[in-house]
């Protein structure tokens, strides 16, 4: 139970664990983000035939068994192999050892869109062959969402541990890790690891194209001739702890979170709404104690839809007199899912410790319906103290998360 | 343009306890927490003769998403969202219209299993066998996105507060009382709709059946949703402290033999967060799995309450009706409600009943 009148405590991120289509681990993202890296290249996970585009942004070079040392990486979906491995390299990246993860009380929390549909369409093509009775056992097995967490659990041999999956669509990872902030903040416990995790799957490939929102190259958010998103895949985890933890093991501490705001349109299923996305933002500015104008860059869910992008920049320009530069990563990462705003919380991390703005790439000519300054094409050096992250679901699932530079004394 | 400057406001005194202060069910008992009281009051199975690969199954009875929620707006809704969305209506019809005065200050936190596998599945099925791998139904897509039953939930009834979707098989519920909870302690709203959610299909019973080799036990379906929020809140209101969770634990494991360990360390942790001795545990509402861990815990057999003979396994939805279970009892005293997850996690929840 909450220690009664103890005071909140500060939240801090010192691990990232990271899979990505323009990197494994922090330090090949972190070059892929200087140097606007794009992860697109046709899709090979599924057969595309039939379509009459099908670029993607998948992670091609992740071999499971270099990073799982405790799981049969054959026993995981592609998705869970994404997330133990990101945990494990987060957990490295934190300089904590395994023994001293375990002796402490901890949260796993990992969003998702589509956990393990990947298996999933397999069962299908396999079921539509040989029938239902014929469905391979290990797989049916470990196609369920709950593996996302519970293979984390398994791969650190974590005992006093609290595991669940997220799977709140596209806006996932910013729920997950601001439930490690609650979770951390209210003395619960002690760290947490907490992100998102997809793999690239025809399901979500079919359902986006017939929809129109498919780019047929590239992605280009805030472009004005967007053609649309790419899909993507990946995870990234952040191990996040009590400042006093992370200050009494001497710590790197890449960024505190402040806080976040949720909301939810309840409006459309598939359709964002400005204001409803607004007044998520200010919850998030309120939550953290800060003001628009503290704000030095968004990093925006700008998937490079039409609908997404309008509405996404309206709403900022709502929320802030002038607004700060709007950069998506999506550009560059595509549209990772359930990933995607945990790999985004990452990116806003290393750009306060390494000072400065991941920059949108693919880009001409902003569309003067969303004028925002996007750091077209190149990095743009900076000093950051204060950044914010947006992400948006299907069903109007909105969660914004605020994260600051560590400073002593608040 | 923004009121940002004022700190947090959170509603929630440190010192002030969660309850629930009301309950729905929609079970294979019926529609209504009536029926499933009486049902597990009761004791009868409601499992049935099933054509799937299970011999029986318990599933609601002349249950479809039209026949629940009309004609209007179910045309594309498939079973667990309109369970989501009939189990949240059942709860905010019984409360009354001033549950909703304040629609962005109400959470909902709803668990599924992986959202719906029988309209994943449907979805790659009608893409790998149409003349063009994209001919599916645009208006189906949503269903396969595993937020939709939580998000349609919140659409269907106009609740605009946090709204999150929680995934942890047989732990999902108390995995979702223990988010929901953090929500509240965290001042992101006023009060949680939290439960779960669950679907029989014939996709769910081919993955179950093939998945455990043949061994699981039959399925069943259904939903329950509780109204958690702080007792000074209820009180406001007029509503009563059905129950207070004074504390929710969960442990992990590795090794293949390590749940009973696991669980009985969970049940005494759990104990400990609540300050409550064993020895005042009246009763054990179990999903019948590792009972010997609790056993060891409390260090005598308790009585037990068990649904899933009687509602078949809800998977999600299994930790939700125990929760249900022990509520709708009757008793006073504590009660434990307790969950293995062969993935490797286990938890347990202390009940104190007024």
């Amino acid at each position: 139970m909450r220690d009664a009148g103890r005071q909140p405590r500060r939240v801090v991120i010192t691990g990232l664990g990271v899979v990505t289509s323009i990197g494994i681990g922090v330090t090949e993202f972190l070059a892929g983000l200087r140097e606007g890296r794009s992860g697109v290249k046709p899709i090979t996970s599924f057969d595309t035939t039939g379509f009459s585009h099908a670029n993607g942004c998948e992670v091609t070079d992740f071999d499971p068994a270099a990073w799982l040392e405790r799981v049969d990486p054959g026993e995981l979906g592609r998705a869970s192999q994404f997330s133990a491995a990101a945990a494990r390299m987060a957990v490295a990246d934190a300089a904590m050892g395994l023994d001293e993860l375990r002796g402490k009380r901890s949260l796993v929390s990992v969003g998702t869109t589509d956990a393990e549909s990947r298996d999933l369409d397999n069962l299908v093509a396999d079921q539509l062959r040989d029938g239902p009775e014929a469905l391979d056992p290990v797989v049916a097995r470990r196609s369920t969402a709950g593996r996302l967490s519970s293979s984390v659990v398994r791969e650190l041999q974590l005992t006093d541990v609290e595991a669940v999956t997220i799977p709140t669509a596209c806006a996932a990872g910013n729920y997950a890790i601001g439930y490690g902030f609650d979770a951390i903040r209210e003395g619960e416990v002690e760290v947490a690891l907490c992100g998102g995790a997809d793999a690239v799957c025809r399901k979500t490939f079919t359902g986006f194209y017939r929809l129109g929102t498919i780019a047929p190259e590239v992605c280009q958010p805030f472009e004005k001739d967007r053609k649309g998103i790419l899909t993507g895949e990946g995870a990234g985890i952040l191990v996040m702890e009590s400042l006093e933890s992370a200050l009494a093991r001497g710590a790197r501490i890449y960024a505190e979170v402040l806080g976040y705001g949720l909301n939810c349109d309840a409006n459309h299923p598939v359709a964002p709404d400005r204001d409803s996305l607004a007044r998520c933002i200010e919850l998030a500015h309120r939550n953290a104690g800060v003001k628009p104008e503290d704000i030095d860059f968004v990093s925006a869910h700008g998937t490079g839809t039409k609908a997404n992008d309008v509405t996404e920049s309206g709403a900022i320009r709502q929320v802030f007199d002038t607004p700060p530069p709007v950069v998506s990563i999506k550009s560059m990462l595509g549209h990772s899912m359930g990933a995607a705003s945990a790999l985004a919380s990452a990116a806003c991390a290393l750009a306060i410790q390494e000072g400065f703005i991941p920059p949108t790439i693919n880009h001409h000519e902003t569309d003067p319906e969303c004028g925002v300054d996007c750091v077209p094409n190149v990095a743009r050096p900076a000093r950051l103290d204060v950044v914010q992250n947006n992400a948006l679901a299907f069903a109007g699932n909105n969660a914004v998360l605020i994260l600051g530079r560590y400073r002593d004394a608040v | 343009m923004t009121a940002a400057t004022e700190p947090r406001l959170s509603t929630l005194d440190a010192a002030d306890t969660l309850v629930f202060s009301a309950w729905s069910a929609i079970s294979p008992f019926g529609v209504g927490a009536a029926a499933f009281s009486d049902g597990v009051r009761a004791g009868a199975s409601a499992l049935a003769p099933s054509d799937g690969p299970f011999p029986s199954a318990a599933l609601v009875p002349d249950f479809s998403a039209r026949q629940a929620l009309g004609r209007k707006g179910t045309r594309s809704m498939d079973r667990v969202t309109a369970l989501a969305v009939g189990t949240v209506g059942q709860l905010l019809e019984s409360c009354g219209p001033g549950l909703l005065e304040h629609p962005e200050r109400v959470g909902v936190v709803l668990g599924t299993g992986s959202g719906s596998v029988q309209s994943i599945m449907d979805f790659t099925r009608d893409a790998l066998t149409g003349d063009k791998p994209y001919h599916v139904d645009p208006a189906l897509f949503p269903n396969t996105v595993m937020n939709r039953a939580a998000g349609q939930s919140a659409i269907w009834h106009r609740i605009k507060g946090p709204n999150t979707t929680i995934a942890g098989g047989a732990l999902t519920g108390l995995l979702a009382l223990s988010y929901a909870s953090r929500l509240l302690r965290g001042g992101h709203c006023d009060r949680v709709l939290v439960g779960a959610a669950e679907e029989y299909s014939t996709q769910r019973a081919w993955l179950e059946w093939r998945g455990s080799g043949g061994t699981a036990a039959p399925l069943g379906e259904g939903g329950a949703v509780f109204l958690l929020e702080a007792e000074s809140a209820a009180v406001r209101a007029g509503r009563p402290v059905l129950a207070r969770p004074v504390g929710t634990r969960f442990r992990g494991f590795f090794e293949a033999d390590g749940a009973r360990r696991a669980l009985t360390d969970c049940v005494r942790s759990a104990l400990a967060q609540a300050g409550v001795d064993r020895d005042e545990v009246v009763f054990v509402s179990t999903d019948g799995a590792e009972e010997a861990a609790v056993v060891d815990a409390l260090g005598r057999t308790p009585e037990w309450v068990r649904c899933a003979p009687l509602v078949g396994d809800t998977s999600a939805a299994a930790a939700g009706f125990q929760l249900a279970a022990a509520i709708a009892a009757g008793r006073s005293g504590h009660a434990l409600v307790t969950g293995v997850e062969r993935d490797g996690t286990v938890g347990c929840t202390v009940l104190e009943l007024p």
